[in-house]
């Protein structure tokens, strides 16, 4: 590699009162890596997640993109700094529509920002065509102008995707993207994914369909109780004891993993 | 011939009471919060225009100015101290009783200001037009222009701007809107002004009609504006036009057909009456019936 990588975090840690939701976690992923951050459920992945994007402040420990230090920014800042997210739980602005979801949350592209009177009261018109070209790459070119409350289940995750990819980010943490889809939707979203590959995307992947992580990524950390506890690719970490431990209390069910 | 003239005051009139409602269900809308100190905000203004009148050139427009500019600056101070530090939290109580606190500091600034408790507020003098046997009275006529042009700048930033877009969305969910990156203390900041901006000119347009300042401005403002937008909806920007107008068009015939002594007893009758049987105001949403105090949001 020799380049230094996009994000690098280090020593990662927080406490809630005595719980250790993340504590001496360590991650560094390379500009266009797809990175995988699986374990058991309250192992720490959806807290690892909060605290890129600045929800609460970490305990301690340092989290940087691209070295700049990410972690006493406010969450607006991180998103100028290009970090993007989408929610475990689905939440679309409802009763804007798909359209209006997607403006919310642009941004133009580094270099090209306007001034914050052109930012809110400017015509839309010029990136009109942009916001289209987004509502096509998830699918959602024909719901432009229906409210996201009216959109089916499969569609409201792809538009939360497209808003999280408005802000033209340089990161974008995806958290438990398929949770809820049938097979035929993490079909699609496992396309989606690898699309996003060949963008040359970076994505963090937090998720426990283990079929999706296992074909999409291309390095996975596994926590345990708030550590990491393996890291490697996905066939190192199928055969990884410690993680079948993990996931399974015990190393025999050899199978059920991947 | 009275009926119908009586009804056309009181809608023209009506039509500053509109105003003083969606500044109201502007901040409610977005904050979910009441904001007590609206009507003193609005006091503020008036007062500071009255005392700079002597350094103020300009006539009716400087005190415009001042009022509304004066306005906006004092909801911008209520929302600093009473909204931003609740930002996000539950609990709507710290908030109001902030702007209780608030309501009584700027009405005692602005008592400052008006040392002799009645000042003369600058009318603006045009004909009253005559028309078919309707005398119309100027001032009320221009309340009407004025809401006019107001209602539909409101509307037009609200759905025409991203900034408005922005206002939509943190007012349905604040959390992802600071979450995507939305300047949610600075759109706070723009929605006090704005509903200064609206109340500041409603104020303007009662005090030149009425030809005088009082400190009592200020509360009587928030009870008008309170009721007004509690007849429409709570959080209803069109309930708010609405519970305008009938709340003008009902003191009108209160006061031409009882006398002004009734007025007030009317008026909150009204209230009375339609907190009873729709409980989220006219253009609300029925509040026992959905669980949720306003889904209609602007």
């Amino acid at each position: 590699m020799g380049l230094a990588p996009m994000l690098r975090i280090t020593g990662l840690a927080k406490y809630f009162g005595g719980v250790r939701a993340v504590d001496g976690l360590d991650i560094q992923i390379d500009k266009g890596e797809i990175f995988g951050l699986i374990g058991p459920n309250g192992s720490g992945k959806s807290t690892t997640v909060n605290l890129i994007c600045g929800v609460f402040p970490q305990t301690s420990g340092t989290i940087e993109l691209d070295n700049v230090d990410l972690g006493k920014m406010a969450p607006h800042q991180r998103i100028e700094s290009g970090v993007s997210r989408t929610f475990q739980n689905i939440r679309l602005f409802g009763e804007l529509t798909v359209w209006q979801n997607l403006w919310v949350a642009w941004r133009d592209a580094p270099g090209h920002e306007t001034n914050w009177l052109v930012n809110w009261f400017g015509s839309p018109a010029d990136r009109q065509h942009e916001i289209q070209k987004l509502l096509e790459f998830s699918g959602l070119g024909d719901h432009s102008d229906k409210p996201a409350n009216s959109l089916s289940f499969g569609e409201q995750r792809q538009l939360e995707l497209a808003r999280a990819m408005a802000s033209k980010p340089k990161l974008i943490l995806l958290d438990e993207p398929a949770a809820g889809m049938n097979s035929e939707e993490v079909a699609d979203l496992k396309e989606r994914i690898l699309t996003m590959k060949e963008l040359g995307m970076t994505v963090l992947l937090v998720e426990h369909v283990m079929d999706l992580v296992m074909s999409v990524t291309d390095r996975i950390t596994v926590l345990n109780f708030g550590k990491p506890i393996a890291e490697g690719t996905p066939v190192e970490i199928q055969n990884n004891e410690a993680v079948q431990e993990a996931y399974f209390g015990s190393a025999k069910n050899v199978e059920a993993g991947a | 011939m009275d009926f119908l003239q009586t009804s056309i005051d009181g809608l023209l009139f009506g039509s500053a009471y509109a105003l003083l409602a969606l500044g109201f269900s502007l901040i409610f809308g977005i904050m979910k919060r009441i904001n007590l100190a609206y009507g003193s905000s609005l006091l503020f203004g008036g007062a500071l225009a009255v005392w700079l009148e002597p350094f103020l050139g300009g006539g009716a427009l400087g005190l415009l100015l001042v009022t509304v500019f004066g306005a906006a600056v004092a909801g911008i101070y209520v929302e600093r101290l009473c909204f931003s530090p609740h930002l996000g939290k539950t609990g709507t109580m710290a908030s109001m009783i902030a702007t209780f606190a608030i309501w009584m500091q700027l009405d005692e600034i602005s008592s400052q200001l008006l040392p002799q408790r009645t000042h003369g507020f600058a009318g603006i003098d045009i004909e009253a037009i005559s028309f078919a046997g309707i005398i119309l009275r100027s001032d009320h006529v221009l309340h009407f222009w004025v809401a006019v042009l107001a209602i539909g700048a409101l509307y037009w930033t609200l759905y025409r701007t991203r900034f408005g877009l922005l206002l939509r969305a943190s007012a349905d969910d604040p959390e992802i809107a600071y979450l995507l990156g939305g300047r949610v203390g600075l759109l706070g900041v723009a929605t006090f002004a704005i509903a200064g901006f609206l109340g500041g000119t409603a104020a303007f347009l009662i005090l030149s009609s009425d030809g005088q300042i009082t400190p009592h401005f200020g509360l009587w403002s928030t009870f008008k504006g309170l009721v007004a937008m509690m007849l429409g909806g709570v959080g209803s920007l069109p309930g708010a036009i609405v519970g305008g107008l009938l709340l003008g068009f009902a003191e009108a015939h209160v006061t031409f057909y009882l006398g002004a002594e009734f007025r007030d007893i009317l008026t909150f009758g009204l209230l009375l009456l339609i907190l009873v049987l729709r409980p989220g105001g006219l253009m609300g949403v029925d509040v026992y019936r959905t669980g949720r105090l306003a889904t209609e949001r602007i």
